[in-house]
């Protein structure tokens, strides 16, 4: 399993990227593991309250958590996981 | 009237005449300005029937009643005419300062007709215009043609030109404005070389007069305070400029590649925002009137690419990086501002030479067609010698300059053309987002992203979420972007207001400024007349339901790699409600019923 970061959430970890140990169940654990590493500023990024936070997109290998199971979703072992601020061009 | 000035100026290239007629208010309430007065005055004026580069057809420069106001980013003007690619009713929408100088000047809308007997531009000092001599600046690029306008005119005009492109017609050719700007699509720029006009430069000493200046000014710092809150009009675009988007669509298996051959670009970060802001951004810049900043000014300090200017977008990134096959920034960079000095749609230009890389590589075209080069994929120097060639007319860039479509079938092959309507396809791939498919399939223009951008909500979740892989609900989500973007094109406000305010917020600020009493109902319905207005003529040019479709290919290749993989266009699940959503008969013809609803 692999996280990658884009935009502002790169500033907040530090790096573009990194292979997830362990074996979360799902998105709301490996957010809580990625939260204690990258400490408060990503986790006030990442969670409003209990819910991730609607200014974060979060894909499973390319499919957008909020039209699966959100926080709930689960996630395997080869999954791609890819953490954006809001963004937008044209 | 408020909002609106009230005069139209009208110039006749051919007999060398100007005349000034009043704003018809009953049309400007109908059709605001912009694209839908210019639409109005095309529609009723010009022939759909005629050869789009005679001297019969017009072109429309128009403002919008909140362009020159303290409206957010309410600084836009469009051009619009009879489109040489594909001869619908057409033309494209820009930012910048020129817009606000042409309300300030004292004009809604600047029709130029017929043809000059030689090179000419137009200077418009508030009521004074000429029609002067262009010959000494014939043949420059759009930099230098700026300087040299300015030189004879005021150093403060505002300029928009056409550069060599233009000026030998090339049907993908655009107008710039502010030497960084672009009226970019559907050929805009050879319409105005084909009437032998260089350049418009524009002096304004007025002023944009308000109804309600206490409602306007209330309305207006409200929306400009959301626009600020909002993740991304407040922060994300000043931080990463519209490029940011490439790796959200690779992410999301649907950034089209090696001229829509696959949805995944295996290097797609190389070229995106995130890169861009660490290697080659000096800093942002907005337009008229804006806090969202989203332009990018840039340099490239490489030897091979050396050069100073603005951009690229997210679509010309994408048209010349992963379309290409490219992951070389500097060298899509360089390819930018090549087509900002030469006057060239920077999508048709990418799409263009992405087509052409894949007839190379089939075989279909050779190095003897090329001079040489071997165009393949992910070739940055030989994508970059093309676009200098198709500035420079020489070599094979003279074919280039046709677009893909003209450059395809010209080889028997038009099948790989990624064209809808015969306009290039921008950076969306219709198999990963099924919804930006039909809009593409139903643009009025041809191969547009951004008259129905459902990519807001089909990716970037601004304000709702739908799963882009599905068809249900998609031809009422491009029915309601395509009709509030018409009104907003018309309203002369930008698009990326909209990541931050709604058609409620439009609709006030412009009842304030107007003294109209617009509703944001009404709002839309002028946005779903003004679609409606493109299509009537559109059908009378020969364009039909036949024209209402994407590749083949889209259609029936699956996507290769990434997360998109497998997937195809559902384009014929979505287009018959498209079609009865929009009051149309199942030939895609608008109804008595619906045209007498919209007051056409």
């Amino acid at each position: 399993m692999i996280v990658k970061y884009f935009a502002t959430i790169r500033d907040l970890t530090g790096e573009t990227a990194r292979p997830i140990e362990g074996a979360p169940r799902d998105v709301r654990e490996l957010l809580q593991q990625l939260a204690q590493r990258y400490g408060a500023p990503f986790r006030r990024a990442v969670f409003a309250g209990d819910e991730l936070h609607d200014q974060i997109i979060l894909l499973v290998n390319g499919r957008n958590v909020r039209y699966l199971q959100g926080l709930a979703t689960t996630l395997q072992p080869d999954d791609e996981v890819s953490i954006f601020p809001m963004v937008a061009g044209g | 009237m408020f909002g609106w000035t009230g005069t139209i100026l009208r110039v006749d290239l051919t007999k060398g005449k100007v005349t000034r007629e009043a704003t018809d208010p009953q049309l400007a309430r109908d059709y605001l300005g912009a694209r839908g007065l210019g639409g109005r005055i095309v529609s009723n004026e010009v022939d759909p029937t005629i050869d789009p580069l005679s001297p019969s057809n017009k072109l429309v420069f128009a403002p919008g009643p909140l362009t020159g106001t303290f409206a957010p980013s309410a600084g836009r003007f469009d051009v619009v005419t009879k489109g040489p690619l594909n001869g619908s009713l057409a033309g494209s929408n820009s930012g910048g300062t020129f817009g606000p100088e042409v309300k300030y000047a004292g004009y809604d809308a600047i029709i130029i007709e017929g043809k000059a007997a030689k090179p000419v531009y137009l200077w418009i000092k508030d009521d004074e215009v000429e029609i002067r001599d262009a010959s000494a600046i014939w043949g420059h690029n759009t930099h230098d043609t700026t300087d040299l306008v300015r030189a004879e005119t005021d150093e403060d005009a505002k300029v928009a030109c056409i550069g060599p492109a233009g000026e030998r017609q090339a049907p993908i050719a655009n107008i710039m404005n502010e030497m960084h700007r672009a009226a970019g699509r559907t050929g805009v720029g050879a319409v105005m070389g084909a009437k032998n006009l260089k350049a418009v430069a524009v002096f304004g000493s007025g002023a944009v007069t308000v109804a309600d200046p206490e409602r306007f000014k209330a309305a207006v710092i409200k929306a400009r305070n959301m626009i600020l809150a909002h993740p991304v009009g407040g922060t994300g675009l000043k931080a990463y400029g519209t490029d940011v988007l490439v790796n959200i669509l690779n992410q999301t298996g649907a950034l089209p590649t090696r001229n829509f051959q696959d949805g995944h670009f295996p290097n797609a970060d190389k070229i995106g925002g995130e890169s861009l802001a660490a290697k080659v951004l000096v800093r942002p810049k907005g337009c008229f009137s804006c806090v969202i900043s989203c332009g990018r000014v840039t340099k490239v300090d490489s030897p091979a690419y050396a050069g100073y200017g603005e951009g690229p977008e997210y679509e010309t990134a994408w048209a010349f990086g992963a379309d290409c096959g490219i992951d070389d920034l500097n060298a899509v960079t360089a390819a930018n501002y090549l087509c900002n000095k030469y006057g060239i749609d920077t999508i048709s230009m990418g799409a263009t030479i992405a087509c052409a890389m894949e007839l190379f590589e089939r075989g279909i075209i050779t190095a003897k067609d090329t001079g040489g080069v071997q165009l393949t994929f992910g070739n940055a120097a030989a994508m970059v010698e093309m676009v200098r060639q198709v500035g420079e007319n020489e070599g094979f860039g003279a074919k280039l300059a046709e677009g893909s479509y003209r450059l395809a079938e010209s080889y028997g092959h038009p099948e790989y053309s990624m064209t809808c309507k015969k306009q290039e396809m921008p950076a969306y791939d219709p198999r990963g987002v099924q919804g930006i498919g039909l809009n593409y399939a139903t643009s009025n223009r041809g191969g547009c992203h951004v008259r129905g951008y459902t990519i807001a909500i089909e990716v970037l979740q601004n304000g709702a979420v739908m799963d882009p892989h599905v068809t249900e609900g998609k031809a009422q989500l491009d029915i309601t972007f395509q009709d509030l973007t018409a009104a907003l094109d018309s309203a002369g406000a930008c698009l990326f207001a909209t990541f931050g305010i709604g058609g409620a917020e439009l609709t006030e600020m412009l009842a304030a400024l107007t003294g109209v009493d617009y509703t944001l109902d009404e709002f839309m319905r002028i946005g779903a007349r003004i679609w409606n207005q493109e299509r009537l003529w559109n059908l009378k040019a020969g364009l039909s339901k036949a024209d209402d479709t994407l590749p083949q290919r889209l259609l029936s290749e699956p996507i290769k790699t990434g997360p998109s993989a497998g997937e195809v266009s559902h384009l014929d699940q979505m287009l018959p409600e498209y079609y009865a959503l929009r009051g149309w008969d199942e030939q895609g013809v608008p109804t008595k019923a619906k045209l007498k609803e919209l007051a056409l």
